[in-house]
């Protein structure tokens, strides 16, 4: 009884489990799609994870992945004892910590700068312009990455010839290439990375602006003690997100722009998988790296949501 | 000493080629025994129908489609399904195709996930590759053809009358799971190819060793060959980076394009770990690329990049398929008058501290075979057979008398002026290759290149020596190859652009890199090859 009365006192309003289903029908509905997306895409194929214990036989089929011989946690020692591990995880963590450390402040300040402007079309001319790059497709962005910076012809080394310095051959040395990958993908996604950031600080009420100019603060106090608080929450759950995909660094773009001369620094878990996995057909072998990838990426997330909780009383759980 | 067993080792190479070639009834490694017998009991069978099938069209009197998967032509411009050659073959049998065709460029990339997912819906499979480490024909996705030779009289001929390709094509069970398509494998291989105009200019004849190379390129980079009043935007050779082990490797004794070869005892090595020669190899690289002769972007050259140079007259070297000599490069010079004044012309290989040579292709190559899920294996299993009879290989290399070519009075065939327009015999569908099991012909190729081109190829065909021949590797062969190989590839081919471009220190680092393999268990695949070796010496005896 006191169960039930619980229950009912947790549905809100006096009304039964039931009662709030179907009041909320409708949202619950739209809710199915979803739903779905994430059984079939998300966790049905989790259950492929099995491949990396097995001896997976190419042209077994779906149940084959389910079926095939179990040889325990051979492909883990076979990649732990590989003399590319330190260098995949190495290469994997830094090419997106950097994107973080330099591309994740970026869409902050340009938020706050744009969100600045008074003029609002020149607002919305400045956001447009920003956001276009990210509608461009990875394989131009690559092929233009490429040209501008060929040392025969490229604009980059032309511009360095004239102030005379000797052409650098960027996409053939390890030490540019992350360098490269950073830069390109800021430019590339920082006008719409910024979009939510403009979000947040459009909430922020009016009333606390004009509460603030009374009170005589000038634009860089409004900024420093209202938006920037303000969004707080928004850039620690971004940032968490972030965190979540530390060791997920987009294969294509470093598969469009990676070769043989640059693997030093270039290499990572991702396009590893893949020569392994697709061109290679150890599928098992390529399962057992990735499930190794992806159990590093839920500790770091995990790690980051305790941390935030701790320090700033904001989490996702 | 190096060069001498070098030389012995390519020697009993090119014998066992010349065998090969002479079809001395040489067996290879798995026993032919199940293919001979089915080959030996064989007899036409008539269908559900009651139709006899007997290796001319048609195939059924039933009609019915078969769904092929295979890739598209290789020229853009050319809609493969559409070629009057190909509708012909389909029209003949009496069936339909229902294509299923992947870009020609990224097939193997496309197919690959398909076929390891096992649910390919199609009759027909063209493969990716030659299958060598068998994961195809092991995962039960295709027809073990020995128990339908009785639907298939022109393969079984061809078999018989062509026993190394029947050994080669027997897998480690002892059957025979595809019909082949045939290379020319010593006709129009890659090779080295000069601009004509630029060596008059220069007054040198092609070059034949490396030290003479050098001189030419120095030339060619320091001098105003384009005539365009500038001495700094001559790119004195354009080679992609995947040629240069065919173009310098056998300069040093090296194949590597292979990977593996035998010295004159038998022992296998693996090229890119020769100690001493390897690293010659890689010495001569890095000077070229030290000196600015091999240019500074090497690693990401493409064709396009290559043609787009020649149309605009800034390199005067390049090394490529030998079709692409007179079809691809000569013809955008911008003074290309047709003749071998004015051509990118093909030349002997260069010459190191070995006598250099041009590694050939296998001749067995584009591997079709039948769904084991299909539900008309019969049908499928007998287009293939009517698809690699010697009357449609006919097709294949020359198409329709009247149209495409000519039979002139002493018997001979001559391509129509209308034919002689590559990309419009294209369209007709010549050498379908893409699509079905072509054979090629030295002849027709001789007819469709320009006539200089045939010359050239003809002096070069004297060059060319085997490759790594095709063993099928035993099951746990193949295991442990597919486990080791991609890591070596890696470190081999990161560590030569490493060498070559002197981020690597070859002084001090060589030792490492030779090292660096055997941690990554170089020595079981060389083992392996070693094995294979061994079983394909015996058989080559008749052991």
């Amino acid at each position: 009884m006191g169960k039930k009365k619980k229950k009912t006192d947790a549905g809100g309003n006096g009304k039964s489990f039931r009662q709030l289903m179907f009041r909320d029908r409708y949202l619950l509905y739209m809710l199915i799609p979803v739903v779905i997306y994430y059984l079939v895409f998300c966790y049905l194929p989790m259950t492929g994870l099995i491949m990396a214990f097995n001896q997976y036989q190419v042209g077994s089929g779906f149940l084959g992945i389910y079926t095939s011989r179990f040889v325990g946690l051979k492909w883990f020692r076979q990649f732990f004892g590989s003399i590319y591990l330190p260098r995949l995880v190495r290469n994997t963590f830094l090419l997106q910590f950097y994107s973080l450390i330099f591309g994740f402040p970026i869409p902050i300040l340009f938020a706050i700068a744009v969100t600045q402007i008074g003029s609002l079309r020149l607002q919305k001319s400045v956001q447009v312009c920003t956001y276009l790059p990210y509608f461009i497709s990875t394989v131009v962005v690559c092929g233009m990455i490429n040209n501008f910076l060929s040392p025969t012809g490229g604009i980059i080394n032309q511009l360095l010839n004239k102030a005379g310095i000797d052409s650098i051959n960027f996409m053939n040395l390890p030490q540019w290439f992350r360098p490269v990958y950073v830069i390109s993908g800021s430019w590339q996604t920082f006008g719409f990375n910024s979009i939510i950031f403009v979000a947040a600080i459009m909430g922020i009420s009016p009333d606390l602006y004009e509460a603030m100019r009374v009170d005589g603060a000038n634009r860089r106090q409004i900024i420093w003690h209202l938006v920037l608080p303000s969004i707080r929450p928004t850039i620690i759950l971004l940032l968490i997100m972030s965190l979540g995909t530390m060791m997920s660094v987009g294969f294509e773009k470093v598969y469009l722009l990676y070769n043989t001369a640059v693997y030093e620094t270039a290499d990572v878990i991702q396009t590893y998988v893949y020569r392994q996995g697709i061109q290679s057909n150890n599928y098992s072998y390529a399962t057992a790296v990735g499930l190794f990838n992806s159990v590093i990426n839920f500790a770091i997330v995990f790690t980051a949501n305790r941390i935030s909780r701790r320090v700033s009383d904001t989490a996702i759980w | 000493m190096k060069k001498k067993l070098l030389t012995l080792m390519l020697a009993a190479a090119m014998t066992a080629g010349m065998l090969a070639g002479c079809g001395g009834g040489v067996a290879t490694m798995p026993s032919t025994e199940t293919v001979d017998a089915a080959i030996e009991s064989a007899q036409a069978k008539a269908d559900d129908s009651g139709f006899t099938y007997t290796g001319e069209a048609p195939i059924t009197k039933s009609g019915g489609t078969l769904k092929i998967l295979a890739q598209t032509s290789n020229y853009s411009n050319v809609d493969i399904t559409k070629a009057p050659i190909v509708l012909k073959v389909f029209e003949e049998a009496g069936v339909d195709p229902d294509w299923q065709l992947l870009d020609f460029n990224s097939y193997e990339e496309a197919i690959t996930p398909m076929l390891s997912a096992g649910n390919v819906d199609a009759d027909i499979i063209k493969l990716p590759d030659n299958d060598p480490n068998q994961i195809w024909l092991k995962s039960g996705m295709f027809v073990p053809l020995d128990e339908y030779f009785d639907y298939m009289p022109n393969f079984t001929k061809w078999l018989s009358e062509n026993p190394v390709q029947k050994a080669e094509l027997t897998a480690e069970d002892g059957h025979i799971y595809y019909v082949a398509g045939v290379n020319l494998a010593y006709d129009y291989q890659p090779c080295l190819m000069y601009n004509q105009v630029w060596l008059d200019k220069a007054g040198m004849k092609a070059p034949e060793t490396l030290d003479e190379l050098v001189k030419l390129l120095t030339y060619f980079k320091e001098n105003d060959m384009n005539g365009d009043g500038k001495t700094d935007d001559e790119i004195p050779m354009s080679v992609a980076a995947e040629f240069l082990p065919y173009m310098f490797g056998p300069a040093f004794g090296l194949d590597l394009v292979s990977g593996y070869q035998a010295d004159q005892d038998g022992n296998m090595i693996f090229a890119a770990a020769d100690p001493e020669n390897y690293r010659a190899y890689l010495d001569f690289l890095r000077d070229l690329y030290a000196q600015g002769l091999l240019e500074m972007e090497y690693t990401s050259i493409d064709r396009d990049k290559i043609i787009e140079r020649m149309s605009n007259d800034l390199t005067g070297v390049a090394f490529d398929y030998s079709w692409a000599m007179s079809m691809m490069y000569s013809n955008v010079l911008p003074y290309y008058d047709g003749t071998e004044k004015t051509a990118f012309v093909g030349v002997k290989p260069l010459s190191g501290t070995h006598e250099g040579f041009y590694v050939g292709r296998n001749s067995l190559s584009g591997m079709f075979g039948v769904n084991s899920d299909s539900s008309q294996i019969e049908l499928a299993v007998k287009f293939l057979d009517y698809a690699m009879s010697e009357h449609c290989q006919d097709y294949y290399c020359w198409g329709f008398e009247g149209e495409t070519y000519t039979v002139n009075a002493d018997g001979s065939r001559s391509y129509t002026e209308q034919a002689l327009d590559n990309d419009w015999l294209q369209q007709f569908g010549i050498n379908p290759a893409f699509v079905l099991p072509a054979q090629q012909s030295v002849e027709a190729t001789d007819i469709l290149v320009a006539d200089w081109h045939a010359k050239i190829n003809a002096e070069l065909r004297q060059y060319v020596v085997d490759p790594w021949p095709m063993i099928y590797a035993t099951t746990d062969e193949s295991d442990t190859v597919n486990l080791y190989n991609e890591d070596i590839q890696t470190n081999v081919n990161e560590n030569a652009t490493a060498f070559i471009m002197g981020t690597k220190d070859l002084n001090t680092e060589f030792d490492g890199y030779i090292n660096g393999l055997d941690a990554l268990n170089l020595g079981e695949l060389v083992q392996i090859h070693q094995n294979q070796y061994d079983r394909y010496l015996k058989a080559l005896k008749g052991e």
